[in-house]
């Protein structure tokens, strides 16, 4: 969680620190052989401060790669699917708004009368639903 | 409805056309007045003027809107609302033809409001954050030049009406048509997305690929220009016009850079019609209005065919638009990559192609007539980096591997979107030998020595070398040369300039509009008025209320206060 730091283990930052520092060198290189090379050696950068037990020295190494991080990041990071949000999301996220069907119940009784079968209809089926909800037979 | 209008839309360019064709062969020129109201000494007129000029910018738009709408049938397929978006499209078509066809200020404002906020409606199509703040700097752009242009309405009614081709003549060293000119500026500087309007032009790819081909390359971009061409009689020794000179090479340049930086598809293309609206309007500056009307005609069928391969791309790639997750693809959809390439070899200015006949003659133009020698280099410089952007994408897109998954299949049998890229293919093969015979009725003589000829082949040479070396996928690669971050993101970001226009213009105001919200009308006008006066009231009623409550010792007071009235009245 970004919004309490506090609530999360070291692991947990470091985790997401690997995360984001692998997604800077897919957004830096494109070929894969050539990302996978980068991302072997910043493995290997990790690795050697593997069996530190200080928790003032994993501050320390975290502040300072979070640092490094920040000042070698790119301009135009890469999202490889566009229909999802966050590390992974790109252009096309949450391009279709599905409109609620509570919004009907507002429509004005004049618009509503040029339907009023489906109307009649729509009563009908809130009524069952809850007098279903009320059963118990859907939660 | 898409079949409709196609229909429609293509039995207009015909007649367009026809008349064209007409009206060139015998010089003609159709002045349509038709007065609507008389009284007295005033009158109000509806004008039409139809010349080559409109005619043949018409024939382009019907043509380009009807291929695009035919485009859009198959690609917004899975649209609940396709009507909608259909019916947006004519609508904008409709604004873009009144504004041609004017020769009267208001039917001119009619034509460029429309433009704006049907452009504003058709980049919001899609309803995410990202749209809706596109939308957003797209409108509030344009409005500034919706307001410019209602300011020259106001200036133009000193001379008592409103079609201003009449009065070029005799009023060119007024005042009033000084401030007029540079209020012209200003406007199609804003609809064109000059610096430091540019921010908008870039946002706006938001919209969905067909918006883009019609409206951000060919027509609403290209309204400022045209808009300049029909005033560029008056504008021509205008001081301002130097500093639109200045503003649009350095637009050329800046979206040059960028689009060398930039990994998004559709940006890239964005900032290519960027850089090719600054040429427009540079050289329409130095005073050849002709050659810049040749380069957005030319310009507009090779940049609507991009933005259409570019759509049939982002649909197979399944709506992703990074180039990086992109190779190889001319081994698999051959049909969309000729297309791209054709487009893109024409941009460049490949010879006799039809990017080559108007970018060759508006370099030679420069190169022929004494400008200064920053405008020069600019100029070329800009060409190589046309060339750099061009072949970095080429190599990106159609030449390296694939690199989105393992397993995947890539295919372009969409017949609908192929033929309709097909049509553009021809035009953007041929229309610039077609319209280079149809609007110059005399070749221009430019004399110029052998090397400086040659100079748009060295610099283009130069630029497709730096492409192809700036996209080799090696393991210590060229492109981690410039990839400071301080400076990359400078230029890539197009030199800070949409966060300068955004965040820097409304931080300030914003912050202080906080304070005076919170302070005033959460704050003191509640505790004056609104909650205040309530707090008042009820407090009044609560403690009157006790009156109310039945209270044995209120009735014995007032008893005891009514003898007191009584003594005091009859005793003293």
């Amino acid at each position: 969680m970004s919004f309490a730091p506090e609530l999360r283990s070291h692991s947990q930052k470091v985790c997401n620190f690997y995360k984001r520092a692998m997604r800077t060198l897919e957004a830096y290189h494109v070929a894969r052989y050539v990302i996978r090379y980068h991302q072997v050696i910043l493995r290997n950068e990790l690795d050697k401060n593997k069996a530190v037990c200080d928790p003032k020295e994993h501050r320390r190494l975290l502040r300072v790669a979070e640092n490094e991080l920040f000042m070698s990041q790119h301009p135009i990071p890469v999202a490889k699917f566009a229909r999802s949000v966050g590390i992974a999301g790109g252009v096309a996220y949450d391009r279709v708004q599905v409109i609620p069907d509570w919004v009907m119940d507002y429509w004005h009784p004049l618009e509503k009368a040029h339907y009023p079968e489906y109307f009649k209809r729509r009563e009908c089926r809130k009524c069952e639903y809850i007098k279903k909800w009320n059963d118990g037979e859907i939660r | 409805m898409c079949f409709n209008s196609l229909f429609f839309l293509f039995f207009f360019m015909l007649i367009n056309f026809f008349f064209l064709v007409y009206f060139i062969m015998n010089g003609l020129s159709v002045f349509f007045e038709w007065e609507n109201v008389t009284f007295n000494s005033m009158s109000i007129v509806m004008s039409i003027l139809l010349d080559w000029m409109s005619l043949l910018f018409m024939m382009f738009v019907s043509l380009i809107s009807s291929v695009v709408i035919f485009y859009s049938k198959s690609y917004m397929n899975s649209e609940l609302n396709l009507n909608r978006f259909i019916i947006l499209v004519l609508m904008f078509v409709f604004s873009m033809v009144l504004l041609i066809i004017s020769p009267n200020l208001i039917s001119i404002l009619l034509g460029w409001d429309g433009l704006g906020l049907i452009s504003y409606c058709l980049v919001i199509y899609y309803q995410n954050l990202k749209s809706y703040n596109a939308g957003m700097l797209t409108a509030l752009s344009n409005r500034i030049g919706d307001v410019m242009i209602l300011m020259v309405i106001c200036w133009v009614m000193n001379y008592g009406s409103w079609n201003y081709i009449f009065y070029f003549d005799f009023m060119k060293n007024d005042y009033v048509m000084f401030i007029i000119s540079f209020m012209i500026i200003i406007a199609a500087m804003t609809k064109s997305a000059q610096i430091p309007f540019s921010s908008w032009l870039p946002a706006a790819m938001a919209a969905p690929t067909p918006v883009s081909a019609l409206v951000h390359s060919s027509t609403l971009v290209t309204a400022g220009v045209y808009l300049l061409i029909r005033f560029n009689y008056l504008l021509i020794d205008m001081f301002f016009f130097k500093v639109l000179l200045f503003l649009s090479i350095l637009t050329m340049f800046m979206s040059g850079i960028s689009a060398n930086y930039e990994f998004d598809l559709k940006k890239i293309i964005a900032l290519s019609t960027l850089s090719q609206l600054g040429l427009m309007m540079s050289i329409l500056s130095l005073g050849f209005p002709d050659i810049a009307f040749f380069h957005l005609l030319t310009h507009s069928m090779f940049k609507a065919l991009l933005f259409m391969c570019a759509g049939v791309i982002i649909h197979m790639m399944n709506d992703i638009q990074d180039i990086r997750y992109m190779g190889g693809l001319s081994l698999y959809i051959p049909l969309t990559s000729l297309c791209l390439n054709i487009s893109n070899l024409s941009l460049c200015g490949i010879p006799f192609l039809s990017g080559f006949y108007s970018k060759d003659l508006i370099l030679e133009m420069v190169s022929f007539n004494s400008f200064n020698l920053m405008v020069f280099i600019l100029f070329y410089l800009s060409t190589g980096l046309t060339v750099f952007y061009t072949f970095r994408l080429i190599m990106y897109v159609m030449i390296n591997d694939f690199n989105l998954m393992m397993i995947y299949n890539l295919y372009d049998e969409d017949y609908i979107m192929l033929n309709s890229m097909f049509v553009l293919l021809f035009m953007s093969l041929l229309s610039g030998s077609f319209l280079s015979w149809f609007i110059f009725s005399y070749p221009y003589m430019i004399y110029l020595p052998f090397n400086l000829k040659l100079m748009v082949i060295y610099v283009s040479i130069l630029g497709s070398i730096l492409g192809f070396m700036v996209s080799n996928m090696s393991i210590y690669s060229l492109n981690k040369l410039l990839m400071s971050y301080n400076l990359s993101s400078f230029l890539c970001l197009m030199w800070f300039m949409p966060n300068l226009s955004t965040y820097g213009l409304s931080y300030i105001y914003l912050n202080f509009s906080q304070i005076l919200f919170k302070n005033i009308d959460m704050g003191w006008s509640e505790i004056y008025s609104g909650k205040g006066i309530f707090n008042i009231l009820k407090n009044y009623s609560v403690f009157y209320n006790v009156y109310q409550m039945n209270n044995f010792k209120i009735y014995l007071f007032s008893f005891i206060l009514y003898f007191m009235i009584l003594f005091i009245f009859f005793f003293i």
